[in-house]
């Protein structure tokens, strides 16, 4: 195949970056019916894992089953190609269940570019963009390898960590995107001229191991779950044989190598001026930062079944590669392996978030989109999640609808996209459960429910998904009904009781009360029900089960939710002037002039916009209203 | 619109004969009609004669209340004027009791910001509204942050701190529960929690002097006609408010006003003077002026200094028999036939002051005095070493408790870190009501710069 040829020099939508931002955006605008072409530097890393191997994890899982919902690829992706299974959490509740997996990076690699490649009106050219060209306000093309121009209506950037990257390895600074590849610069350079801001972020990676060389009997294994749960409902089962896992730890001599050589860490030495993730510290960063701490815990993981790397997931340094090997021979297991890629951290710049919709179009140029990295964030599934999200609604705007902003309490990827439109994003952002409200609300279990009908609406999925779901959910309805009606002895109860450790009842109880006790599940509880088990499936009965065990909880985060999307509603046009406005606090004035919230909603959640300064907007939007209705 | 019913004092704080708290919004009526038991029809713009009860069925006042329904009203919404007796005592039981049935107390300007987006003020006013939400706020801020200093506020920041290190050790247990690193346990969780809920309850108790802080610290001006007392009192409150005039026995009745001095509040009140009896009313006035000296916190006997004082005067001096009494000399511009040495001599008194209430000589040596006094008053010391908080700040410190409590019935019956974190969560936002800070803001930064996480 022709990587350089493309078949014409007008498309619908250009997405500039093959990540995972960019398959998903790509993806999703062409199943909308758009000519869609994606640009990028190397097609062999198309959708490529420049870090750890695995997709999904904690709250990252509930993206994923969003993006699935979304009618997005990831999610049926990592089922074919995933080589280890685990669902997280599961001791805890199932609201903060995240699946997780470890993929085969080369298969999943494949796999993507094959979606793509059999993608209908999806072209794929491998080049570098190196600029863009905008005409009146609005992007118009996309200049490639410094010379040649490809027109669209719309323009996706998805360029990942590449905008001027520099990796450090100890004093070695190379520029490049990430390990093996350049760096890219001309397109960046180009959007501060037209003044776009630009700050710096870090992140790193650690070492690869050779995997012969590791020693893993000294190890302690990690098998992965007995049934795996698939990340896509369209996936029916994983059947497949899983690896394992193992844990190895850090120890004292390990971190006073590191002490002693800590001047020559580039974040230590002033080498570097990017911040990199607190939730994903450098191993030097941990043992400085740390030092009572005695040892780390260590994951090694393969990075797919024929691969013959392991990655040492917790030690990611930047250190010189004389420390690294140092590193790796005075840890348990090992003593005799070889580095086969050193870790290193990687500089590079990303457009502060502020300057985007949450439609995610540029707020600058119009018809311009950005996704991924580049907004800011660290991760696979937060790419994907605004990838999908940059390609419905470029998608839409041609098709001249309003765009698709998931609420908060609608999905992740909402509160994902609604924290980086209003927060001011210091270091690189990545999901977590508890940046979510409204968490008992965005469960990976009911992403579908969330969202299925968006998909539906745009022509993403099939009709039938959705009946199916709705069907589903009225058998889970009717077995609530009727559990909430039958009544359990005294004695039954306190034998069910028992069986789980509970505590004991004084009288006989509904079944339905029963179930939402914490400690009682429903596959015990179905063998006391006087009426026989329930006819449902396994999902439906965890459907079930959760709405019993949280319902007033739901509830009540649902009504929390109410009162919160009144203000979501209410929007704020764009040319609204703060600065006009002398009532308002002068910190309000600057946070909302920098933002530009697009509703109340948003101006409630900057930092130090306060309710009066909400109160005042109000009343001033209200005028605005009033004097142009006449 | 289905926003919150709103609660407020509608007439200028201050002793008043009647106060009038009004509510609006949509459950402005059932509030009222629960407030006031076996109240049957609300007829609009009509007055209903009620008695007030509070939750716990005793007695509040009587009083009578006035329903306005919407649009047909100042905000366009339903509102219920209650008129209530003037007692800031009254005001306050009647503001909380709307609160507990849900009402909540009307952010600045919030009243005529409703009035406004339904229409009912002119749109050439919105400036006007907007700086009114605004200068209304500051002023809001500013008591509060009062309110914050010292005590107050070292507490409840110390009951945020507790509950920010347990909410990020339940989040840890549920966002980073792949690593090796401690989380919550059960047996911490229930003990921080009974800790903070201790302390809120003493916090919550101290309200009854935070009351007597807020209606003010009693000072009667008491001494015989003429002497100055009521130009005294104008000098005190910056405003002409008491008539003055060089006939003696021209306060008749009692004037009340508050004045702050240093943060604290006071409720001054000026007296008819005193001299034998020359007509009834008169000796009337005088008796309650008398009664009222004895009831004060403190007492400010102003003598006449231009003159030489009789015996009846100093007589009357000692005669009011109270701990905090400062004789003050007045009409010092005149120059004093009599001086502080000696009035003190005379009246064995300890607080003798010299002033001038037509140049304002001695006024600042007389406000420290009376601060001085206060601190060491009873409710001073509460003031100074504990704390006193408002209706508000009591609200949402119930809140906090009552979300802890749940979160402990919680953790008694086996409920997971996610459903614990729920109320842990509501315990932050209602303590964060008086601190401003929000807890769920700060999570993730206190996690990742107290805690080892990732990888
Ligand atoms: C060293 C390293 C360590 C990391 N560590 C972590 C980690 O610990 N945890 C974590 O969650 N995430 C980590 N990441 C981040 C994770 O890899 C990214 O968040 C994710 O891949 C971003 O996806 P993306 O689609 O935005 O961009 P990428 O996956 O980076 O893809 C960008 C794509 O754009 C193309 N491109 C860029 N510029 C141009 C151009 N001008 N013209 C044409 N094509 C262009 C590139 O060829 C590439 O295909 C790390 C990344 C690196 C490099
Ligand atoms: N020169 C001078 N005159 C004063 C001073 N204080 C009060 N006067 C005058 O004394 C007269 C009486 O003052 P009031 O303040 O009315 O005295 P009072 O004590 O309230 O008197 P009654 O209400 O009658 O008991 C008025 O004519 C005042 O103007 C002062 O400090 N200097
Ligand atoms: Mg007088």
């Amino acid at each position: 195949m022709d990587n350089t040829a493309f078949k014409k020099n007008k498309y619908d939508i250009l997405v500039v970056g093959g990540g995972h931002a960019g398959c998903e955006a790509a993806l999703v605008a062409s199943r909308m019916g758009f000519s869609v072409l994606v640009i990028t530097m190397t097609i062999n890393d198309i959708a490529g894992m420049p870090c750890n191997p695995a997709i999904g994890g904690l709250a990252k899982g509930q993206l994923v089953r969003e993006i699935d919902a979304l009618g997005g690829e990831m999610g049926r992706v990592i089922d074919e190609t995933g080589i280890q299974f685990k669902m997280l959490n599961k001791s805890k509740g199932p609201a903060v269940w995240s699946p997780r997996a470890q993929a085969d990076k080369k298969t999943y690699h494949e796999r993507m570019l094959k979606a793509l490649r059999e993608q209908r009106g999806l072209d794929i050219v491998e080049a570098e963009a190196t600029g863009i060209i905008v005409e009146s306000g609005r992007v118009v093309s996309v200049e490639i390898n410094g010379g040649e121009k490809i027109s669209a209506e719309r323009v996706i950037l998805a360029l990942g960590t590449f905008p001027n990257g520099l990796m450090h390895i100890g004093e070695k600074k190379i520029p490049g995107g990430r390990r093996g590849e350049p760096p890219a610069r001309g397109l960046t350079n180009q959007l501060a001229s037209m003044g776009f801001e630009k700050r710096r972020l870090k992140t790193g990676t650690p070492p690869r191991l050779k995997k012969e060389t590791v020693d893993f009997s000294k190890c302690e294994p990690q098998p992965g779950d007995h049934n795996p749960s698939p990340f896509s409902f369209r996936t029916t089962g994983i059947d497949r044989e899983q690896i394992l896992c193992y844990v190895t730890h850090t120890n004292k001599f390990v971190h006073e190598l590191i002490t002693r050589n800590i001047d020559r860490a580039p974040i230590y030495s002033g080498q570097i001026e990017g911040t990199g993730p607190r939730y994903c510290p450098s191993i030097e960063d941990k043992v400085v930062r740390f030092s009572e701490k005695e040892r780390h815990q260590l994951f090694l993981e393969p990075e797919g079944l024929e691969s013959e790397e392991i990655y040492v997931n917790g030690l990611a340094t930047s250190l010189p590669v004389d420390i690294q090997e140092e590193m790796i021979k005075h840890i348990r297991g090992l003593e005799d392996a070889s580095i086969v890629k050193y870790g290193y951290a990687i500089e590079y710049d990303f457009f502060p978030p502020h300057q985007i919709y949450s439609s995610l179009e540029s707020k600058r140029v119009k018809g311009l989109y950005f996704a991924g990295q580049v907004n800011g964030t660290s991760g696979y599934e937060e790419a994907a999640a605004q990838g999908i999200m940059a390609g419905i609604n470029a998608s839409l705007a041609l098709r001249g609808e309003s765009p698709l902003i998931l609420r908060r309490n609608q999905a992740y990827i909402g509160v994902l996209i609604d924290d980086l439109v209003t927060k001011d994003i210091d270091e690189p952002y990545r999901m977590f459960t508890s940046r979510a409200e409204y968490r008992l609300l965005l469960r990976q279990d009911n992403a579908d429910e969330r969202l299925l009908k968006y998909a539906v609406r745009y022509g993403l999925l099939p009709k039938e998904q959705w009946k199916e779901g709705i069907k589903r959910r009225k058998r889970v309805i009717r077995a609530g009904i009727r559990l909430s009606g039958e009544t359990i002895t005294k004695d039954i109860c306190n034998k069910a009781l028992k069986e789980v450790g509970g505590k004991e009842v004084g009288e006989a109880k509904r079944a339905g009360d029963l179930l939402s006790r914490p400690e009682v599940e429903l596959s015990m509880l179905e063998k006391y029900l006087p009426d026989g088990p329930l006819k449902l499936s396994g999902r439906e009965k965890r459907s079930l089960e959760i709405r019993a065990k949280y319902s007033g909880y739901i509830k009540r985060q649902g009504k929390m939710a109410e009162r919160f999307i009144k203000m979501d509603m209410m929007k704020i046009p764009q040319n609204f002037s703060y600065m006009d406005i002398g009532a308002l606090s002068m910190e309000a004035r600057e946070k909302m002039e920098k933002f530009k919230p697009e509703t109340l909603g948003q101006a409630s959640r900057l930092a130090g916009v306060r309710a009066a300064d909400l109160s005042i907007i109000m009343v001033m939007l209200e005028k605005g209203r009033k004097e142009k209705r006449g | 619109m289905g926003e919150k019913t709103i609660v407020a004092l509608g007439t200028p704080p201050g002793e008043s004969a009647i106060a009038v708290v009004r509510l609006s919004g949509g459950e402005a009526v059932a509030i009222a009609d629960r407030m006031m038991d076996g109240a049957k029809s609300w007829e609009s713009h009509q007055t209903h004669k009620r008695i007030i009860k509070d939750h716990n069925g005793e007695a509040v006042d009587d009083v009578i209340a006035v329903v306005m329904r919407g649009p047909n009203s100042y905000t366009g919404e339903d509102i219920v004027e209650i008129s209530c007796h003037g007692s800031m005592h009254i005001v306050s039981a009647v503001i909380e009791e709307a609160m507990w049935l849900g009402a909540v107390v009307a952010p600045p300007g919030e009243f005529t910001k409703r009035a406004f987006l339904n229409g009912k003020i002119d749109l050439a006013q919105a400036e006007a509204v907007a700086d009114l939400i605004s200068s209304e706020t500051k002023l809001q801020r500013s008591v509060a942050l009062k309110h914050l200093t010292g005590g107050l506020s070292k507490r409840v920041r110390k009951i945020e701190e507790k509950l920010l290190t347990q909410l990020s050790l339940v989040e840890i247990s549920i966002d980073f529960s792949t690593e090796e690193i401690e989380t919550y346990s059960n047996g911490e969780l229930t003990e921080a929690s009974r800790w903070i809920r201790k302390e809120l309850e003493e916090l919550i108790g101290s309200k009854v002097a935070g009351r007597k802080l807020r209606n003010g610290i009693k000072i009667t001006l008491s001494g015989p006609r003429n002497a100055g007392k009521s130009s005294i009192y104008n000098m005190l409150l910056g405003e002409e408010r008491a008539i003055v005039s060089h006939i003696p026995g021209t306060t008749r009745d009692i004037l009340r006003e508050r004045i702050h001095i240093n943060g604290f509040t006071y409720y001054l009140e000026d007296t008819a003077g005193i001299a034998e009896a020359e007509s009834e009313i008169e000796a009337k006035g005088i008796s309650v002026g008398i009664e009222a000296a004895a009831a004060a916190d403190m007492v400010l006997f102003v003598i006449d200094g231009s003159v030489e004082p009789g015996e009846r005067v100093y007589e009357l001096a000692e005669r009011l028999n109270i701990k905090r009494k400062m004789i003050v000399i007045n009409k010092k511009d005149l120059g004093l036939k009599v001086g502080r040495k000696e009035v003190q001599k005379i009246t064995g008194a300890d607080s003798v002051i010299e002033v001038s209430a037509l140049t304002s000589e001695g006024f600042d040596e007389l406000r420290k005095w009376i601060y001085s006094n206060t601190v060491s008053l009873e409710i001073g010391k509460i003031v100074k070493e504990k704390i006193a908080i408002n209706l508000r700040q009591a609200v949402a410190l119930k809140r906090t408790m009552e979300a802890l409590g749940r979160m402990e019935e919680g953790v008694s019956a086996g409920q997971p870190a996610e459903i614990l974190s729920i109320e842990l969560r509501e315990a932050a936002a209602a303590c964060g009501e008086i601190t401003g800070r929000s807890i769920s803001d700060d999570l993730l930064g206190n996690i990742f710069s107290k805690f080892c996480v990732g990888k």
